[in-house]
This record gives C-alpha cells, structure tokens and sequence, in this order.
C-alpha cells in the first residue's frame, strides 16, 4: 500500500511537470511565431495532405526544396491517413483553424468549393498559368464556372488485362474498337469455374467460379464508366438533377446484371470473399478491371504480366474513362498574405518540371503537365512496359464522377440501390426509380 | 477468438502475392518475418509508442485518482444537490462524442493545447462519468461500519478514502486500468484531430498512414496491429490476478 502512495506521488509530479512544460514550450513558439513575420517578413503557412504511405517522405522534400527556393515562405505540414485527414480538415474548418492550403480528393473539391472553404482560384489560374500546358483543371471547374482547385496529379481510368490468361483462353487483346458486348463475349471465355468449364459452357457452375472475367467494383472501377459510355448517368449538366431513371441507364444496367448473372463480373457478395475488395486483379483471379492510373502499384508488385488499354466503346460508339482529379486548394479564411504563400507553393508544384518528374516517378498518379506526361519519364517508367500512352488518350472522353457539393450523399443512396440489384434482391425498374428519388431529394436538400 | 488471432498473425507473415492469392492461402511460404522488420523501417512506430504510452499511461493515472476521488465523495461525503450533481454525471454519458468535438476543439485551441499531446489525456483527470459511476458503486458496497472505525482513530475523510476505502476496490481499479487502458491505446479520432506533426503521432494513426490511399500492402499493417496489441496483453496479464482476488475477497475480510 506503502509502495502505491509512492508511485500515485510521483506520477503526480510527473503529471505536473509535463503540465508546465507543455505550457512553457507553447509559449515560446507563439512569440516566435509573431517575431518572425514581423521582423524578417517570413510568412508561415500550414499544408495539409493525406498520407499515402512511402510518398509522404516525396512530399517533405519536394516542400524543403520549395522552401529553400522561396526563404521568405516557411511550411509546417500536417498529415494523417486519408479518412480520418478528411474528418480533422472538417473539424478544422468548423473551428477555422484548416491548413492554408490542402490537398483534397478530387471527388470532395466541389464540396469544399460549394461550402465556402475555397478559395476562388480562376484570377490566378488564368493570370499565372496556360491552362493548355496542364491536364485537369477544367474536371475541378464549378458549375458556376470558377476554378477553386489545381490538380495535384490524376487518377483516370483504362482497361487493365492479364495477358496470361488471355493468351491461355486464347482470347485476343482488347483494343480501342473493343465495345461492352465484346468485353462481355472475350469475359465468358476468360471466366472459369472449379471444373475449369468456362462461362459459355452449358454446365458451367457460376457458384464455384475461381477466375473472373472482370472484376467490377463501386463507382469508378465499376458502374459509371459503363452508365456513362451507354449515354446515361447520374446527374444533369448543371449537377442539381438526377437523370438516374433513363432508358440508357436501364440498357447499361442490364448488361451490368446480366454478366454478374453469368458469372462473368464479380458481384457486391463475390468481392467480399476476398481479403481486399482490390485483390482480385493484382492477385490474378480476374482477367480484366477498369483501373485508374494507381492500380499500377498493385499489379507490379505482385508482378502478374499485363497490360492496358483504353475503355470499351458504348452501344452508340460513346466512350468514358472516369476522372478524379486530386487537387490543392487554398482556404478561402487565410489572410491574403498567407493565401499568396499557399498559390506560390501551388504554382511550383504544377510549373516546376523537376517537381513533376520526382513525383511522376512514384508512380501513383499521371502528372499534371502535359510536357512531362507526354515525356519518357512517365510513358517508359516502371518495372514493366505497359501502355502507358492509353492513359493519355483516355483524356480525350474522359468525366467526372458528377461530383459536386453533396456527392458522398448521393453516392451512398445511389450505391445501396445498386447494390440490391446486382445481389439480386430486386428489379433494375424498381431499383432505378428508387435510386431516382432519393438522390433528387438529396439534391434538393442542399440546393434549394 | 483463437482463430482470427491466428488468421491475422499468418497474413502478417506473407508477402503481398500470397496476401492476396485466392483461394486463400493459409500457411506462407516462405514465412516472411521481415515484414516486421520492414514495418519498423517503414515508420517511427519507436517514436509512435512511446507517445501512446505517454497518453496511455497519463490517462490511466488521471483515471484511477479523479474517479475514485470523486465515486467517493458521491457514495460516502455529504454535501448540497449531491443526488442532481449525480444524475447531471450520469447524464452526460448520453451525449454522444461525436458533437462534443467541435467546442473541444476550440477550447482547447484557445488553450494552445493543439499539436501537443495534452488534449489527449488531460480528459481523463476531470473524472469520466463511466468511471465516476464504477467507483461509486465500488464504495457503495463497503460496510459503513469501516467509515465509523476509521473515524474513531481520528482519520480526516481524505485518509480515509486513501487507506481505508480505496484498497478494498482493486478489483474496480484493475477494471478501469484496463478500460481506460485499451480506450486511449487504440483512439484514433482525438490524436487525429489534434496532432499535427508527425512526432508527435501516437501508434493507431502511425498504422494507418503506412496504407495511404492507394496502395495497401496490407500485410504490413496487420503486422504493425499485432505489435500494438502486445501492451494491451501485458496490461491484462499484470492485472488480471486483482480480477481474481478481488471478486473473492470485497467486502469484510
């Protein structure tokens, strides 16, 4: 007992001491914080980021670069893993204390833009950049016009292949005259059940398939490129109604449950018997996914022999590569002096080759300028050769996910409809017409 | 409970490949034993635990001294709205935590607490009303008759909490060591949302930052959550014999 009193003693002191010592040092840094832009005109301004495991260190020097480029700019950075960075940024924002400048998903941007927190960029963009040397910045554009985000590097998506298995089942590689009816056809040769039987085979046994032909999961990697490409999708032009309920989504809906019917896609249910919903692929269990540019990563390091190509084409020859758009955004609440700071860090990271290389070399992303994704260095990177360039000329027809301020909202309700049909559980009528209302009343809660 | 344990302690010894393989492989090969070797190359787990037991440990002494303290005063002192404060304590357990976050984020920003790790325990010693609740009952259950005696050898009502009551209640302070313990060891939200350089991060956010948002390799964080698990077993294990002891013996001697 003797022997607790002592201990509860002492901890007490410890307690005490770490007390005044935690105050003592926040006292400091806050006399140094006004000493330093009063005397020497330094202005301190804070970035945010999400962590993307080995990138963080990337990020820390190319900013210590930035910093010795620009003495009179000095960053402090705070970083946190991707969900819970996004519930802090909103905390932030409520207690105006966000970062100066941030990285934002490209899926949140409008988000952030509708909400006030961003700042509109559209002088600077048009002052300081030519908007023709970059790739997306029009995928960030407000549906009132305005630039509130410069891409930090783009996800777009492309059709990734096994040739191993394609040259097995003796299926030709997909090209750009490739439509969805095609896919679904070389997709029942490729899948194949425990007997080895394939899709097209009458005996085939769809509740042992141990090889998918493509694995099919959510909104990017999943239903909108093929909403989109059958001339459907979610919401109007200026992003405020739903377009949900349409002859063409009901087209692209159908061939959607028709191939996880087969067998030849895998459903909500299959994917949950994997240990990640992105294993399929990289581990060699589907012939084919609609990827975006990161999907990369997975498929090298587990070393599988693949290869890319351009999305399939629609019944009417439309095609769709989705697009997210990762970007920086400047708080709309920072000081002018401060939100200058934060445009200069902006502009260097999308002007400055050398930034753009290093961070190309990581592979996680296509650059942002055009000159140094057209260059080399992003085409002929990486542990295999793979057709980097059908990335590039997905551009052409690619789209937004129809993001826009309340997008997570309707995603979920649009998402839970989908689902029920592609488990079955209901029709693709009844399923649309639900899935309609609900995200128009979603809409309409935040925009009327 | 054996088995996801073991399941866990298998995939954090395969390689990405194997990882992902299906059918599932169970047993890798070969085993991989520098993934966590690799886990500690990756990040400063050194510099994350040592946080989390700086929070931890704090929290836990913070705990122990304010509920105690203050169970005792509801159980055993007599004072004014005794019965209200009480059912007020009681109360606040029903505000969910969620909505308390913004106004604690901006006082504690007033107080210049952010991206220190004060914030994260100093809660713990203005008496949880979990805690207050479980020591409450604790005293509750003491005979008065140990009240009068102590009171005869003329103890103030601080040495008698001190000598007398609060040794009896092991058992209940094991139960909110190991409580408050795992609550603080594996938060995420708090530490998230008001650390913000990376030395100061406690293990739960280091874990998640080495997934990203791309790019899995899952295998490590299992990895990496194994080894966060293996204070909360010590904890238990120290304190487990006052679970035992104490269940039998509460009450007279």
């Amino acid at each position: 007992m003797k022997k607790i009193g002592t201990g509860l003693c002492l901890s007490g002191l410890l307690l005490m001491s770490a007390w005044l010592t935690g105050c003592s040092n926040d006292a400091e840094s806050s006399t140094e914080d006004g000493g330093n832009t009063t005397k020497e005109e330094v202005v301190e301004i804070k970035l945010g980021y999400y962590s993307s495991g080995s990138a963080d260190e990337k990020v820390e020097e190319l900013i210590q670069k930035f910093e010795e480029a620009h003495p009179n700019i000095d960053v402090t950075t705070q970083n946190a893993p991707y969900q819970q960075f996004f519930q802090k940024l909103d905390t932030q924002i409520a207690g105006n204390n966000a970062p100066d400048v941030w990285l934002s998903d490209g899926v949140l941007v409008q988000k952030y833009a509708e909400r006030g927190a961003a700042k509109d960029l559209t002088e600077w963009i048009e002052s300081d950049l030519n908007q023709d040397d970059y790739y997306g910045l029009d995928f960030n554009k407000g549906s009132d016009g305005k630039y509130y985000a410069v891409p930090q590097g783009i996800q777009i998506g492309a059709l990734f292949y096994n040739k191993d298995m394609f040259d097995a089942a003796g299926v030709d590689y997909p090209d750009e005259s490739w439509t969805w009816e095609q896919l679904k056809e070389a997709g029942a040769k490729l899948t194949l059940d425990g007997q080895d039987r394939t899709a097209d085979d009458s005996e085939f046994d769809k509740k042992s398939v141990k090889q998918y032909g493509l694995t099919f999961f959510n909104i990017t990697e999943g239903w909108m490129p093929v909403l989109k490409s059958f001339g459907g999708g979610v919401l109007d032009e200026d992003l405020k109604e739903s377009l949900i309920d349409s002859e063409e989504n009901k087209e692209a809906m159908n061939w959607i449950v028709d191939g996880m019917e087969r067998g030849i896609l895998t459903d909500p249910s299959d994917l949950q018997s994997f240990q990640s919903p992105m294993s399929p692929f990289p581990s060699g269990t589907a012939a084919m996914r609609i990827g975006i540019y990161a999907r990369v990563l997975a498929a090298n390091e587990t070393g599988i022999n693949y290869d890319v190509s351009v999305l399939p084409k629609g019944p009417n020859g439309d095609r769709f590569a989705p697009v997210i758009a990762n970007s920086w955004i400047v708080n709309e609440n920072s000081s002018d002096e401060k939100a200058e700071a934060a445009w200069e860090w902006v502009k260097y990271w999308v002007t400055e080759d050398e930034v753009q290389k290093e961070w190309a070399e990581l592979g996680e992303a296509v650059p942002v300028k055009k000159s140094v994704a057209n260059s080399d260095l992003f085409l002929n990177s990486g542990e295999q050769s793979i057709n980097k360039q059908a990335f590039l000329d997905s551009f052409e027809f690619a789209g937004t996910l129809d993001t826009n301020a309340v997008w997570s909202e309707w995603l979920q309700k649009f998402n839970e409809n989908a689902d029920q049909v592609f488990l079955g559980e209901t029709s693709v009528e009844d399923a649309l017409k639900q899935a309609d209302e609900e995200v128009q009343k979603v809409l309409d809660d935040f925009y009327e | 409970m054996f088995v996801p344990l073991l399941s866990a302690l298998l995939n954090s010894l395969k390689s990405y490949k194997e990882y992902t393989s299906v059918p599932i492989q169970w047993i890798p090969n070969p085993f991989q034993w520098q993934n966590y070797i690799e886990v500690w190359k990756m990040t400063a787990m050194d510099t994350y635990a040592l946080n989390s037991l700086i929070v931890t440990v704090l929290s836990v002494i913070g705990a122990l001294l304010s509920c105690s303290m203050v169970g005792y005063a509801f159980a055993r002192l007599q004072f004014p709205f005794k019965r209200s404060l009480f059912v007020m304590v009681l109360g606040t357990l029903m505000i969910p935590p969620v909505v308390m976050i913004i106004p604690q984020f901006i006082i504690f920003k007033h107080l210049g607490f952010l991206d220190t790790l004060v914030p994260l325990w100093i809660m713990e010693w203005l008496a949880q009303p979990f805690g207050v609740f479980l020591m409450r009952q604790a005293f509750l259950a003491i005979p008065k008759e140990f009240d009068e005696a102590a009171k005869l050898d003329g103890c103030t009502p601080f040495q008698t909490y001190w000598r007398v009551y609060l040794p009896m209640c092991k058992p209940q302070l094991a139960t909110l060591t190991i409580f408050t313990f795992m609550t603080k060891w594996n938060e995420i939200m708090a530490p998230v949302i008001y650390l913000s350089s990376e030395d100061k991060f406690t293990l739960p956010i280091g874990i998640l930052s080495m997934s990203g948002a791309w790019f899995g390799q899952e295998q490590y964080l299992v990895a990496a959550a194994l080894m966060s698990l293996l204070p909360i077993l010590l904890v238990f294990l120290f304190t487990e014999k006052y679970f035992v002891r104490g269940a039998s013996s509460s009450g007279l001697k």
